[in-house]
């Protein structure tokens, strides 16, 4: 009986072929796709670079140009959506597009190119102006000044300043 | 008993909880140590080459062994200072290739090993080159070296019959040599480790913690889920972690949905081997739905990636709950139907019955895991001997036949697929509510982990030592097909050539997760001597 | 258009992790059904018009690879399935592979002097079985192609910290007040 049920089973079933690609098919809720930098809303802190696995998104400072680079390449991603947990600006998030082929490899790349603000001290650029202007609205109105300084610069002020406070409590 | 054992060899215990001990032995003892516990009823896990001069030691082998009995896996370290070992290879044979391994890839020596070849590294990497040393980056690429011809001769006096690296019958790239006596197959040889993609080595140089789950996920395609909470099973053991209970649930329920789709997956397969292309069809249409369920609940139709050390990453929401549930019961009676039409089939049912046999002797010898156990009437499987997420709290039924013939494996993967669908029923409505992810610890530095799941093929091992700044110092997974396979020659041993692809499929082989040598030798396994040595003996 | 009629494919794995071949072999069964369209596995690279990619291309597979890949006759396609052949996946820059198709051509270009064909690169970890079906549609050119490169820069006059915020050169607004903490109380 066996090998009739089965035609029997196939024919009950009818069609289950679906029509793609001429017809669009049906992705369900929280699918992961193509991931999508909204280049407005990235401050590039680099946080994304930082967890992805892959490191399929890459960041590159060119000091001399003053612009830091997010470089997204999609040939490398493995859409697991790290990414999207960790950036602080929810300018990075997954879409459901799919439809991802490409016919060359640049095609794959998405690049932002943000301005990076010289220190007040030494005069290299070393932040995004909008990672900065992004800290310094959770900062306190008396430490913000610091933020003109590089790390660098920084570190040699407070040193300054504590050797001064040091200096006065005795 | 174990701790007896231990006594009488001067074992010394650096650490233990209730599931795993970890010993240190003089390497003067190592030998008849292992012997005792082979002899008392423990098997080769795992084994692992660390170098450990970043930790302040030498280097060290790891030799994991597990027991069903006691419910205990036994880590047992010896360190060296000149890099030279005692092979406990002669008196268990499973730890074969971990030492050739750790030869490869650490250049360690093991005294008595009697195959000490090459075994991982290409034919064209130079010689004294070790990619797991420390000092050796993990994105340095050495210069290619001229690659040896063959090591074995071309013979006229048996047939050989070369199949791959590229063959229509084989998905993945594997070079098998099939010697046959007339219609008879006599001997099999084989050279993998075409996919060695050197992920213990990344995981240690470029990913941190928390990334190497997604690395794990990755070392097969289809059964990689379970791999990566066997890797995060290790860092929680190792820092002492545990999940909220959710989170458990959560997890027991993708493992099950990624057995059933591999079960599926493997039983579609084997029908299309048999040339029984109907039935392969109405199982990967019955598997479409399974990938439809994980796709709704992880986002991905594989690879879920939704696994962290903490915990999961999504959490299943009611609504969606209801729908699984309701997906599953329509999918579960489709699967009962199907089968019940397919196993009234007698051409079917004859066809694979009998063929390539695997007594249970012979399977508890080498170490077999998973179904391929089960159908030789091994009782054992990780969820209940050595519990792990919620398994301990549900119920479920191993099914285990004693015939260990292609039929019994089909029937054992059936029996489990009925299983994972009343396991993903009780864990979808008995889940609790709660958090699904711990995101406040530590994880100390230095210390052993051990982690094990059943997948779908068998157990996996994964061995863990952590490191600073939240990396690895050292991670080694180990996947059920590494052990499953040196079964196939005593499969293969007297069958028809024709009969040859379904069993080497029927022990669902995962040649993306493992890659070993095996001879065999008129149904005899030669383990002793070179690769070469051992097929001239062949010759009459 | 290349190829007017069936288009047959060659499956070349290269070290995958078995992800993209299940997914690739996925295609055929009946819920894609790709063989309505005329598309179909050859076991033969002498066969195909076609060779599905997937992996990042292995050391130990390398040289495999170049003959299956010499072994189809012209004019042909890639098909690079998956991340690992678009770019070297999570394994790009490991010592035990090459690191996607790229590489692979330009040791190709080196060592044979061969051109890269048309290539048709299919992101994806493993790609959906429809994302397959719509890199194979694309190298037909039945449909058009939405991936486009996406490269923007930001336009601002601001770009030096000093004028954001007030410089912070001297020490006094700064100075906070210590407090000496005793052990023990």
């Amino acid at each position: 009986m066996g090998r009739f049920g089965l035609i029997f089973k196939s024919i009950a079933k009818g069609r289950v072929t679906e029509k793609y690609p001429f017809a669009p098919i049906e992705l369900p809720e929280g699918f992961r796709g193509k991931p999508e930098i909204d280049p407005e809303k990235c401050i590039g802190c680099g946080a994304c670079a930082t967890v992805c696995p892959p490191s399929a998104i890459q960041i590159h400072v060119d000091e001399e140009q003053g612009y830091k680079t997010i470089d997204l390449f999609l040939g490398r991603c493995i859409f697991c959506a790290r990414c999207e947990e960790v950036c602080p600006a929810e300018a990075i998030r997954l879409t459901k597009e799919f439809e991802l082929a490409a016919a060359s490899e640049e095609d794959l790349h998405q690049v932002v190119k943000l301005k990076m603000a010289k220190c007040a001290g030494c005069g290299r650029p070393f932040d995004t102006v909008r990672h900065l202007q992004f800290i310094a609205e959770k900062l306190p109105e008396e430490q913000k000044p610091m933020l003109a300084l590089c790390p660098d610069c920084r570190a040699k002020l407070a040193s300054k300043i504590l050797t001064v406070a040091a200096r006065r409590h005795r | 008993m174990v701790d007896k054992i231990l006594a009488e060899y001067g074992a010394v215990v650096l650490d233990r909880n209730a599931k795993r001990l970890v010993v240190q032995v003089d390497d003067k003892q190592l030998r008849p140590l292992a012997e005792k516990l082979f002899e008392s009823g423990f098997y080769y896990a795992n084994g692992v080459g660390v170098d450990e001069r970043g930790l302040g030691h030498d280097f060290a082998m790891y030799h994991v062994f597990a027991s069903e009995k006691d419910k205990l896996y036994l880590v047992v370290k010896v360190s060296t200072s000149n890099l030279k070992l005692p092979s406990i290879t002669p008196v268990i044979p499973g730890s074969n290739w971990a030492e050739r391994e750790a030869m490869d890839m650490l250049g360690l020596e093991f005294e008595g090993h009697p195959e000490p070849e090459r075994l991982i590294l290409p034919d064209d990497w130079p010689k004294g080159v070790y990619p797991l040393r420390k000092e050796f980056d993990y994105n340095e690429r050495p210069e290619f070296v001229e690659r040896k011809p063959e090591s074995t001769p071309q013979r006229t006096d048996v047939v050989q019959l070369p199949l791959g690296p590229y063959h229509p019958a084989l998905h993945e790239p594997e070079y098998f040599e099939i010697h046959v006596d007339g219609e008879v197959i006599t001997d099999a040889k084989y050279r993998g480790f075409h996919i060695h993609r050197g992920m213990e080595k990344l995981a240690e140089g470029r990913l941190t913690l928390n990334q190497v789950p997604f690395l794990a996920e990755r070392i097969c395609g289809i059964c990689g889920f379970t791999h990566s909470i066997a890797y995060c099973q290790a860092v929680a053991d190792a820092a002492g972690l545990d999940w909220p209970e959710r989170a458990k649930y959560i997890g027991v329920i993708l493992l099950e949905i990624e057995r059933l789709h591999s079960h599926l997956l493997w039983v579609g397969v084997v029908f299309h081997l048999l040339g029984f292309d109907s039935g392969f069809m109405h199982m990967w249409r019955i598997r479409e739905k399974v990938m439809d369920i994980a796709e709704a609940l992880t986002g991905n139709r594989k690879t879920y990636g939704l696994v962290l050390i903490g915990g999961m990453r999504r959490d299943i929401d009611e609504s969606r709950k209801n729908w699984v549930l309701k997906t599953l019961t329509e999918l579960r009676e489709e699967t009962e139907r199907v089968s019940k039409d397919i196993f009234g089939m007698k051409e079917l049912i004859n066809r694979i019955k009998g063929i390539g046999v695997l007594p249970k002797e012979d399977a508890r010898a080498l170490g077999v895991l998973g179904p391929v156990a089960r159908a030789s009437g091994i009782d054992t499987d990780v969820r209940r001997d050595h519990p792990y997420l919620a398994y301990d709290k549900l119920d479920f039924k191993v099914p285990v036949y004693p015939e260990g013939d292609v039929l019994a494996r089909l029937l054992v993967r059936y029996d489990e697929i009925i299983e994972s669908f009343r396991l993903l029923e009780q864990a979808l409505s008995e889940m609790p509510q709660g958090d699904v992810m711990i995101e406040d610890y530590t994880i100390p530095s230095g210390r052993v982990g051990l982690g094990a799941t059943e997948a779908p093929r068998g157990e996996d091992v994964h061995f863990v030592i952590t490191g600073v700044e939240s990396k690895v110092y050292r991670w080694h997974p180990r996947a059920p097909t590494y052990n499953n396979l040196p079964s196939v020659p005593i499969m293969l041993r007297g069958n028809n050539i024709a009969d040859a692809p379904i069993i080497i499929a029927s022990i669902d082989p995962c040649f993306s997760c493992t890659d070993h040598v095996a001879i065999v030798r008129k149904g005899k396994v030669i383990w002793k001597g070179p690769l070469g040595e051992g097929v001239k003996q062949v010759g009459r | 258009m290349m190829f007017k009629k069936s288009l047959w494919v060659f499956h070349l794995n290269s070290g995958s992790c078995n992800g993209c071949d299940i997914e690739v072999l996925n295609i055929f069964t009946p819920k894609q059904d790709v063989e309505r369209l005329g598309i179909k596995l050859v076991g033969s690279p002498r066969h195909a018009d076609a060779i599905a990619f997937t992996g990042p291309i292995t050391r130990e597979c390398l040289p495999k690879a170049i003959e299956a890949f010499m072994a189809v006759p012209e004019p042909k396609i890639v098909l690079a399935i998956g991340s690992c052949a678009c770019g070297g996946g999570i394994w790009f820059d490991s010592y035990a592979v090459i690191g996607g198709i790229k590489e692979f051509y330009k040791i190709l270009k080196e060592k044979h002097g061969i051109e890269p064909p048309t290539t048709i690169y299919i992101p994806g970890c493993p790609p959906k079985p429809e994302a397959i079906i719509y890199g194979v549609a694309l190298a037909r050119k039945a449909v058009e192609q939405k991936q486009k490169s996406e490269i923007f820069v930001e336009e601002s006059d601001i770009d030096d910290a000093a004028t954001l915020f007030k410089e912070a050169t001297s020490t006094r607004h700064f100075i906070p007040k210590i407090e000496v903490i005793k052990r023990g109380e």
